[in-house]
């Protein structure tokens, strides 16, 4: 029997996640660099990228990064705050130009950020924050999300009813936030009552046997959800449609992913926030090339967020 | 050293013990002796405290360690390793283990047995046999003040015996009391001072060697008159079905060479080491040779798996039955059809009656057919083991140390059986390393030697020294 | 087949409890939500249930899922083919991982651990690369309709049925009971130990594939980052149920019961709404109880 060391387990997964990086690398190809400069280069660490959201910053910095001649050096964390960490200190190690970090955690990737400023390389923060502040910030504040949404609900409730809330991972920043958010509107509708909230771990298979769990609980109670993203409210639609209540409850959630702007256009969601994943994205690699070029720049770029519902889901389709 | 009063257990269907008292004095050794299920193993367990028993008291005055019947080792961990587990030597604080200081002191408990193995093997590469000596010196190294051997020399040959009788006899000197539990009544003979029998649970007798000879003690312990054995097949041999030639496997054995023919016994003697289940697990397929040819009924057989031999009437009860021949989460029942199921489905109602059939045919002492096999007796798990062999209906049977951890009256049931097996007209190679037991049953004697064969001689004509001559490696004076 | 009494005497406990605090729980859409949800669960549970008896392992269950799920999905959009067709691709998906897995275990003498935990990752990178990293959605009613209703659980019955009897009534299954208590002993009683251990990979495989398939179905969509972490959830009931980790014992009666025990379990910390930090220790706790009960109710 050969005694197996758990490092040589854990081999596998690495090197297929070296591998995909080295793979994306080369897939993304070069931009051509300016004449007589050298080009520039910029370590990415993104969140997770089996996430549609996350895929559209991704592309977005790609064309962004090949229409100004820039190198881009991508990395996935897996969700992992620890990862994420590691994979800036090997960006350092390697002296890029610039970094852009995507966080997983609020606190847990703080000390990505501390420790690029302390080798002097800027970094960028894109999409959510971090305790530690870092050179720039482009993003939307998550927060606002969930405020659009919630609003829409009280506004089609009148301010009376009762609502049921399904949370994204507990304690990873979108999560905190977008609670935040929701909170915030909830206090300043009293007739609007918190009825449940659950985690769905941003899973649509586990936002919908929750709803259906909620169904039979608490039934013809509900009169909205707000799931803070959309991949759970497609799960708790489905359930609503399947127990033929959806009539009668209005469904919110964040996100703009295709199946939801289809459902919206179907009538089937009642509404979902457009976070523009592509200005975030574009607009992260704009702001680390003025960095690294000395120009002029903004230290925090908010790209707002936008109501989708029934009436302007044509324009979001179109993209 | 020992008093046990009135000691009773009983197990789900069975009365293991029932009001059993003892005596054991220390400086001396004490035989237990008894048929299988006689209740010498539960007892002994009970004594060395690893069971409890249900009534009755023990009184005892000094360490007890026991060195089982059924052998239990570390097979990835070294001799030295096995030999210390739970006391190994350190040094320092922090419990740094201290191997040179382990591996000098297994090497010298292992010289004093007799054995040339370097502390440093891996258990899994020992025989049975030497598995066993290495848990003596376990025992050993423990400083017990009453030592319980629960057959020690079932596997082990001649003089490995002598060796061990001679620590023993140290031992005893030292104020040591030693329990011994056997089969083999020349043993008991050599080397106890008291005997005491059990029969069913009960205790029958207890007396002092001298005033006891086999035949009466025989009587003791199976209450009735025993036969022995029965008369050597006189017809002679028929075809050949099995031929071997120059079967090698570097490391193990050389251009092995021999012919089974129907109808004969073939004994294969030789001391632990030489090689012989080796053979026999090539010629089963467990483990094929590298060269060499083997033919079954005159045509050439190409042995890759043991699924290979029983498909060409080879069958093989293994010495080792634990590691090879049961299924420990099955019942008797399942153990018993597990090599000769037919067809995609199971047939309930046939598997039932078979097993019924078996457990009847072979005697195999159990409540019932579901019941778990682990449960049995060594003896009637070795039975199991045969059963199943045979109901694949082989017509070359290799038995591998069949009599190993059996009782005198199962012994001679068992060998009356293997006669049985030769006059229906099976192929029959016997593994032994019990001298008499080879010398009555075999009808031709092939001895081995460090992986080759170094003589065929006749049974009728041949002593055990001259055995042992051919089986022993040159002194090399 | 031992009787898990403790098992279910825990199950019917913890339903009464249930039922008392409450009453919706024993209504029958409930109960139906409850058994639709372990469905997939379930159905994993029963296939791994195959390898654990072998005394192996297979932790590539939650990705051979996604991955089915792709697959499946990606040959269900409307108008295209018949049903059967992505349903077929799903399982058959499945399948080759288990195969692979099964090979390399057997001929590669690889602990199963290790082949499996590299299927793992193989087999979510293939649904990303498939995928595009995004969820394959606009499914063709016929295909959604696997995945409704009472659909489910009418696949795992028949899977769970159809198990119960290969392992009771085909020397196939009792060789694979042979394999997971001795391998040695198995091997020594002509059993082919390879085929079987390459059958059982294989078997868990396809039907880890028909989970991915109901998913995909159940959630109107293929998404390659499904089922992470169900491998546990399976092994989980199963071992709840009573299968040993070593191999040789157990069964699929077992399987399902520990499947719906924490079915059970999951369901009323919603309908209690129970915080989500809390729900981990809760099931922990009460899972741990359920096998103590039943190991001590066997052990009389």
């Amino acid at each position: 029997m050969k005694r197996i060391l758990v490092g040589q387990a854990l081999r596998l997964p690495i090197i297929m996640v070296a591998t995909g990086a080295v793979a994306l690398q080369l897939l993304c190809g070069c931009g051509r660099p300016e004449s007589g400069e050298k080009q520039i280069t910029i370590g990415v660490t993104l969140m997770n990228l089996p996430n549609e959201f996350i895929v559209m910053i991704h592309q977005a910095m790609e064309a962004k990064a090949k229409e100004l001649g820039v190198k881009l050096i991508v990395n996935d964390a897996q969700r992992s705050a620890e990862r994420q960490v590691q994979q800036v200190e090997s960006f350092i190690a390697q002296r890029v130009d610039a970094i852009i970090l995507n966080p997983c955690e609020v606190e847990a990737s703080s000390p990505a950020v501390d420790k690029a400023l302390a080798a002097g390389i800027p970094i960028v923060n894109v999409n959510s924050e971090t305790k530690s502040a870092p050179t720039a910030f482009v993003g939307s504040r998550d927060e606002e999300s969930a405020r659009i949404a919630m609003k829409l609900i009280a506004t089609r409730l009148n301010g009376q009813g009762n609502v049921v809330m399904m949370h994204g991972f507990m304690g990873q920043a979108a999560q905190i936030k977008r609670d935040q958010g929701a909170r915030e509107i909830l206090a300043k509708n009293p007739g609007l009552k918190l009825l449940a909230e659950q985690t769905g771990e941003w899973d649509r298979a586990k936002a919908m046997s929750l709803m259906e769990n909620w169904i039979q609980s608490l039934g013809p109670k509900i009169n909205a959800v707000f799931a803070q993203n959309d991949e759970m409210a497609m799960g708790a639609l489905l359930a609503l449609e399947q127990a033929k209540m959806k009539d009668k409850v209005i469904v919110a959630g964040v996100d703009a992913i295709s199946d939801a702007l289809q459902a919206i256009k179907a009538g089937r969601l009642d509404a979902t926030v457009f976070q523009d994943a592509r200005g975030q994205g574009s607009g992260a690699v704009e702001v680390a090339v003025k960095i690294v070029k000395k120009q002029p720049y903004e230290k925090q770029v908010f790209i707002p967020f936008q109501l989708v519902t029934k009436e302007n889901v044509g324009q979001y389709l179109k993209q | 050293m020992l008093q046990v009063r009135n000691l009773s257990k009983s197990f789900p269907g069975v009365r293991a013990l029932d009001n059993v008292s003892l005596d054991v004095v220390a400086g001396s050794v004490h035989a237990l002796m008894g048929e299988n299920g006689a209740g010498k193993s539960t007892l002994m367990r009970i004594v060395s405290g690893l069971d409890t028993a249900d009534a009755g008291e023990i009184r005892c005055s000094g360490r007890v360690v026991m060195i089982h019947q059924e052998l239990m080792p570390f097979r990835d961990l070294t001799v030295a390793e096995n030999i210390f587990m739970g006391q190994e030597p350190t040094r320092g604080i922090g419990g740094w283990l201290d191997k040179p200081a382990m591996h000098r002191e297994a090497q010298r408990l292992l010289e004093h047995l007799g054995m040339t193995l370097s502390p440093t093997r891996p258990m899994r590469h020992l025989s049975v046999a030497q598995m066993q000596t290495v848990e003596i010196a376990k025992a050993l190294s423990r400083r017990a003040e009453l030592l319980i051997m629960d057959e020690p020399t079932s596997a082990i040959s001649e003089h490995e015996v002598e060796a061990l009788f001679k620590i023993i006899r140290d031992l005893k000197a030292r104020g040591v009391a030693v329990i011994y539990i056997s089969h083999k009544m020349d043993e008991i003979f050599r080397i106890a001072d008291t005997v005491t029998v059990l029969r069913d649970g009960r205790h029958v007798a207890t007396h002092p060697i001298g005033e006891l000879d086999e035949a009466k003690l025989i009587a003791l312990m199976v209450g009735r008159e025993l036969s022995v054995g029965g008369p050597r097949s006189v017809e002679a041999a028929g075809e050949v079905a099995l031929e071997a030639r120059g079967l090698t496997k570097p490391g193990k054995f050389y251009d092995i060479t021999f012919t089974l023919r129907r109808g004969e016994i073939v004994g294969l003697a030789g001391l632990m080491g030489a090689g012989r289940t080796d053979v026999a697990n090539a010629i089963f397929g467990m483990t094929p040779a590298d060269s060499g040819e083997i033919r079954v009924h005159g045509r050439p057989a190409c042995i890759a798996s043991p699924r290979d031999a029983i498909a060409l009437g080879i069958g093989m009860v293994s010495e080792d039955r634990r590691e090879f021949g049961l299924v420990p989460t099955m019942s008797v029942k399942h153990n018993l059809t597990l090599a000769s199921l037919r067809g995609w489905l199971l047939d309930r109602r046939a598997e039932n009656r078979i097993a019924d059939e078996q457990i009847r045919a072979f005697a195999i002492k159990t409540p019932n057919r579901n019941q778990s096999v682990a449960h049995l007796s060594g003896g009637n798990q070795q039975k199991v083991v045969l059963a199943k062999t045979l109901l694949t209906e082989p017509t070359i049977l290799i038995l591998d140390e069949p009599t190993c951890g059996i009782d005198v009256g199962a012994k001679a049931e068992m060998h009356t059986f293997i006669r049985q097996l030769a006059r229906d007209g099976k192929a029959v190679l016997l593994i032994s390393s019990e001298l008499p037991e080879l010398l009555a049953l075999s009808d031709r004697l092939l001895v081995m030697r460090e992986g080759v064969l170094t003589a065929e001689l006749d049974p009728r004509h041949a002593t055990q020294e001259e055995i042992l001559q051919h089986a022993m490696p040159d002194s090399g004076e | 087949m031992k009787s898990r009494l403790g098992l279910v005497i825990a199950l019917v406990v913890i339903g009464a409890a249930l039922a008392v605090a409450k009453p919706v729980f024993l209504t029958v859409p409930n109960l139906i939500n409850v058994v639709r949800q372990i469905s997939i669960n379930g159905i994993l549970a029963v296939g791994v249930t195959y390898v654990l008896l072998t005394g192996g392992v297979d932790l590539s269950l939650g990705s051979m899922v996604a991955l089915a799920g792709v697959v499946a999905a990606s040959f269900a959009h409307p108008g295209e083919y018949p049903v059967f067709v992505p349903v077929l691709l799903g399982v058959l998906a499945g399948a080759a991982c288990g195969g692979v897995n099964g090979f390399v275990v057997t001929k590669g003498r690889v602990a199963p651990f290790i082949v499996t935990l590299g299927m793992m990752a193989v087999a979510r990178g293939l649904a990303l690369v498939l995928s595009g990293g995004k969820p394959v959605s606009n499914l063709s009613a016929e295909f959604k309709w696997i995945g409704d209703g009472l659909v489910p659980i009418l696949v795992l019955l028949v899977v769970a049925g159809a198990s119960w009897v290969f392992l009771a009534n085909l020397k196939l299954g009792r060789h694979l009971y042979a394999v997971g208590g001795n391998e040695n002993a198995a091997r020594a009683s002509g059993i082919n130990v390879d085929a079987v251990k390459l059958f059982a990979y294989t078997v868990c495989g396809a039907l880890a594939g028909l989970a991915g398939v109901v998913l995909a179905a159940r959630i109107t969509s293929g998404q390659p980052n499904a089922g992470a972490g169900y491998e546990l959830d399976a092994i989980a009931a199963v071992v709840i149920g009573g299968t040993s980790l070593s191999g040789g014992v157990g069964g699929v009666g077992g399987t399902i019961l520990g499947a719906l025990l924490m079915g059970v379990i999951n369901n009323g910390l919603d309908l209690l709404n129970v915080s989500s930090y809390y729900q981990a220790i809760v099931k922990g706790i009460i899972i741990v109880g359920a096998v103590w009960l039943d190991r001590r109710k066997e052990k009389s």
